[in-house]
């Protein structure tokens, strides 16, 4: 059923990334009408789902030509797709971005937002997060208020909120004090917003917007000021920032304002949709259209063969039956060894995907996601502010590592997705990001090698080299590094020591392999080999087996693998065996009796045992 | 239709003028009317139908004692069942769906409505069951209109499944958190027929959404612990865990998360059935070699790990022969999902 409904849409290129998903262009094929499908992947949301229904029933009882107009929705797989018209003149932030409006254009904004609001209020909603980014324009110059991620209806006409959503630079100050607020918190935003059309960006908009929250409710109201806007429009500003929102008028009486009555028709938005085309065009046209591809892991197949690897439920069989048997249940792909299937799994969307863009190259839009606005020039794509969503339910995108990874290679270039972070998720990173190489966080993960997405031993060599050896002297030198222009060096060759990594471990394998021989070869460089146990590469001579447990064997695996040297594609990655950590595990052990008893404890407590 | 003029009633009339209209409303049988045509209403006035609606069950006279349930409510339980049965019947059409799913969540806060779908077993056209007629005690043979959710929830299209599902969750959760006395009834002597279609049809589903939600229900079903029994009984059951433990290797991975905080209480239960040892015990080095890579990403989700380390632990701990603490033979008590079986 869902697979008829989704394939009723011919989905062509991507118009953006939404809150919390991405919408593309899509022909009804029924009736030929152009649409918009946002799609929303269900396994990357952390919280109940039923927090996405409220967005659907929220559209889906407005029925206003201020608003977008909602059509269907439906399952596909774990992605929810949702059917919307389409509005071809794009939202007012872009239409921002060859430069700022005139009173003229914000006033049939503002008109038009404020009919919008007018029916929403009325309806029993607040939309929540009313910025210029939210606003769409058909190409008529139609106003409409889309994106209800964080719309909420309130069950009976007095009723107030208290959870704290939208985007930080238009949040009105009492939905920032949690006070409980109602719709008059949409007034407060859409004066920002005019804010925003005329200036090219809310107040505040060069100050980290964690801090913008402190600010907003501790400093006076922003306002326009100076000869360079009219009394009219200054005072149309001025109230519907007005800090208590008992006295902020609502969008009724502001509807009946003198800069509103004067406002134009929307006809003459036009203007500014040919001002963006032009623009466009101007920019060598086509930048980047993103055309929507099938990722496998959209479609709920039937799981992959399993041959008769799972639980063993037979009582029949003994539970030691699996040992002969070898890899035994873990194994969903016969050449594979030691790999959990959690690893395998997700090997096999990315083999059967363009590889995932590399981590690093998303950071640049998450970085700049909470940096400065500064003027409207070509960036701007990458600096929506996120909203935030529900910041106090526990939202967490899960897997945070693999499942959007994934995701980003939905399009096709990852360099300009415009990557939606909550704001609660890129502090941390943001504070800690600048200017280490972005290959090693959590990219250059600890793991000795992911040994199931190699295809050759030389693969996994090199893989490791990277991981073990390279990245991390990169990281050291770096470290050891205070000099700016110095440490962009290293972090460029670190980026492309991942680049390679990546791409071609093999190659990278021979470049060091190659290195290691010159380097050996020449009887002054060979000093910077460390004397180590002879030359390791040479076959013929004995290998010297340390017992396991012997403390010069880890001493001298250390040497080794810093310097990247393992250079014998024959020998086996031994420190990533299984048993290695044995002595260490002992303290391990102890704390799970810690935990266990914790544990047993709380049950007893609950279950009245 | 009907309620066009009938919009207005909460705009500042005088609460004399509201009973009235109330009494009106109820003689003139006219929430049965609404509840049987809403879908046949236009879009704005389903909603206005919607609204109204609700006003309606929410009144209450001012003398009216707070504790007391609404008087709409009492007269709809006890003389007019029917009409919370058609409001569930509207899950059958997509345009009558939403609202009559407000509508009803709103009535089921209530825990006399939540006992009239319950324990209805009326078919089209015959008179409901009323309140003072409920038997407890007998099994329902499952062609109620309760019974009907699974249905709602598994064939219709996604809004409305969606829709029903929480309606579903709402009236199990209602009856969980505070209507006790129904639940140990209701679920104890339904138990079979209940937890097999939970299993069969929700569990099982091939909607996502379906699937997640429905699997985390059942976790803070069973973790409820006023539910203490009907937890007992579940982890007794060896097709349960089968059944449970496909689902941590299910390929999505938030269908294993859920599926994990079901498995914990199978595997946390000091007085396992036979059932269950002897699949733990068959499955012990598979698990303990899978359980360590679980979900191994969640790094920040402490609890998670915690209760990971301790059923590790746990499974570490099983002998190795189930052992028979109850000296009675009870394996596998529930055969109503034995399709859980691949």
């Amino acid at each position: 059923m869902a697979d008829d409904m989704a394939n009723r849409y011919q989905v062509m290129e991507e118009l953006g990334s939404g809150s919390f998903g991405t919408v593309y262009k899509a022909i009804d094929k029924h009736t030929g009408e152009i649409v918009a499908v946002k799609h929303i992947d269900l396994e990357s949301s952390e919280d109940d789902i039923q927090e996405i229904q409220q967005e659907i029933s929220v559209l889906a009882t407005c029925a206003s030509a201020f608003v977008t107009q909602y059509k269907a929705s439906f399952l596909k797989g774990h992605k929810l797709w949702i059917v919307m018209e389409y509005l071809g003149g794009g939202s007012c932030l872009d239409l921002l971005k060859p430069g700022v409006f005139n009173e003229a254009h914000v006033a049939i904004v503002c008109q038009q937002l404020l009919q919008g609001l007018e029916y929403l209020h009325a309806e029993g909603k607040i939309h929540r997060d009313v910025k210029a980014a939210n606003v769409l324009l058909s190409n008529t110059g139609k106003v409409k208020l889309a994106d209800f991620g964080v719309a909420a209806q309130l069950v009976n006409i007095k009723s107030q909120r208290n959870t704290f959503v939208g985007t930080p630079f238009w949040m009105a100050p009492e939905v920032i004090q949690q006070a409980g607020y109602d719709f008059k918190a949409d007034i407060w935003s859409l004066g920002i917003t005019a804010i925003e059309m005329i200036n090219g960006e809310p107040p505040h908009a060069s100050t980290h917007p964690m801090k913008v929250l402190f600010l907003i409710p501790k400093q006076p109201a922003p306002r326009l000021e100076g000869n360079d806007y009219s009394n009219t429009f200054k005072d149309f500003v001025a109230q519907c920032l007005t800090k208590d929102p008992d006295r902020r008028p609502s969008a009724k009486e502001l509807l009946r304002h003198k800069f509103i009555r004067n406002a134009g028709k929307t006809e003459a938005l036009q203007e500014l949709i040919q001002r963006k085309q032009e623009w466009d065009a101007g920019r060598g046209a086509s930048k980047d259209v993103k055309y929507y591809a099938e990722s496998l892991n959209t479609l709920t197949k039937p799981p992959p063969p399993e041959d008769d690897e799972d639980w063993v439920f037979d009582t029949v069989k003994a539970p030691t039956m699996w040992v002969p048997k070898g890899k035994d249940w873990t194994t969903l792909d016969e050449e594979d060894d030691d790999c959990d299937p959690a690893e395998l799994l997700q090997d096999m969307h990315i083999s059967q995907q363009p590889p995932a863009p590399p981590k690093h190259q998303v950071n640049p839009a998450v970085q700049a996601n909470s940096t400065v606005r500064r003027t409207p020039n070509v960036e701007r794509s990458a600096e929506r502010s996120p909203s935030i969503r529900r910041a106090n339910t526990k939202r967490r995108s899960s897997g945070v590592k693999q499942p959007l990874g994934l995701d980003l290679s939905f399009g096709n270039s990852p360099s300009t997705v415009r990557q939606f972070r909550r704001v609660s998720d890129n502090v941390p990173n943001e504070s800690t990001t600048p200017k280490v190489p972005p290959g090693f966080d959590e990219n250059a993960s600890p793991k000795p090698l992911s040994s199931s997405e190699s295809t050759s031993k030389e693969a996994q060599l090199g893989r490791r080299a990277y991981s073990r050896a390279i990245g991390m002297s990169c990281q050291e030198v770096l470290a050891n590094t205070g000099d700016g222009e110095k440490r962009e060096a290293i972090s460029r060759l670190a980026e492309a020591w991942s680049d390679l990594e990546m791409v071609d471990p093999e190659g990278l394998c021979h470049i060091i392999r190659t290195m290691n021989e010159r380097l050996q070869a020449d009887p002054r460089l060979s000093s910077l080999i460390p004397a180590a146990p002879a030359q390791p590469d040479s076959p013929s001579r004995p290998r010297l087996v340390l017992a396991q447990n012997n403390p010069h064997l880890k001493s001298h695996r250390r040497r080794q693998s810093t310097h990247g040297v393992d250079p014998l594609p024959q020998s086996p990655p031994r420190s990533s065996m299984p048993g290695q950590n044995v002595p260490g595990m002992e303290h391990t052990k102890q704390l799970s009796d810690v935990l266990y008893q914790r544990w047993a404890e709380g049950l007893r407590n609950r279950w009245g045992i | 239709m009907a309620d066009a003029d009938f919009a207005p009633i909460e705009i500042n009339t005088s609460p004399d003028q509201v009973h009235a209209l109330v009494q009106a409303t109820l003689q003139e049988d006219l929430l049965y009317d609404l509840s049987r045509i809403i879908h046949l209403l236009p879009f704005e006035a389903r909603k206005d139908t919607q609204t109204i609606f609700s006003h309606i069950l929410r009144f209450r006279p001012a003398s009216y004692a707070t504790d007391k349930d609404p008087p709409v409510i009492s007269y709809i339980v006890h003389n007019r069942p029917e009409i919370l049965v058609e409001l569930c019947r509207g899950y059958t059409q997509t345009q009558s769906a939403m609202p009559c799913g407000v509508i009803l969540r709103e009535a089921l806060k209530f825990d006399v409505v939540t006992a009239v779908i319950l324990y209805d077993q009326s078919h089209e056209g015959e008179p409901a069951v009323r309140l003072s007629e409920l038997k407890p005690n007998l099994p329902q043979n499952g062609d109620g209109v309760f019974w009907n959710f699974f249905e709602w929830i598994n064939k219709s299209n996604f809004e409305v499944s969606a829709d029903a599902f929480t309606t579903f969750r709402g009236s199990m959760q209602e009856i969980l958190t505070r209507h006790k006395s129904l639940v140990t009834a209701y679920l104890a002597t339904n138990f079979e027929l209940f937890f097999g279609r939970f299993n069969d049809i929700l569990i099982q589903s091939d909607s996502y959404v379906t699937k997640r939600q429905s699997i985390k229900l059942l976790g803070e079903i069973l973790l409820d612990r006023a539910n203490y029994n009907v937890m007992m009984a579940y982890v007794e059951s060896g097709d349960n865990l089968k059944l449970c433990m496909k689902l941590l290797r299910d390929d999505r991975k938030m269908v294993q998360y859920e599926g994990f905080h079901v498995f914990k209480v199978f595997v946390a239960n000091p007085n396992k059935s036979v059932a269950v040892q002897r699949i733990l015990i068959n499955n012990r080095d598979r698990l303990l070699r899978f359980l360590p890579k679980f979900l191994e990403d969640r790094t920040d989700d402490d609890q998670f790990t915690d209760e990971k380390s301790f059923l590790v632990r746990q499974i570490e701990l099983l002998p190795k022969e189930p052992v028979d603490r109850s000296r009675t033979s009870r394996e596998s008590p529930s055969g109503a999902n034995t399709a859980a079986v691949a």
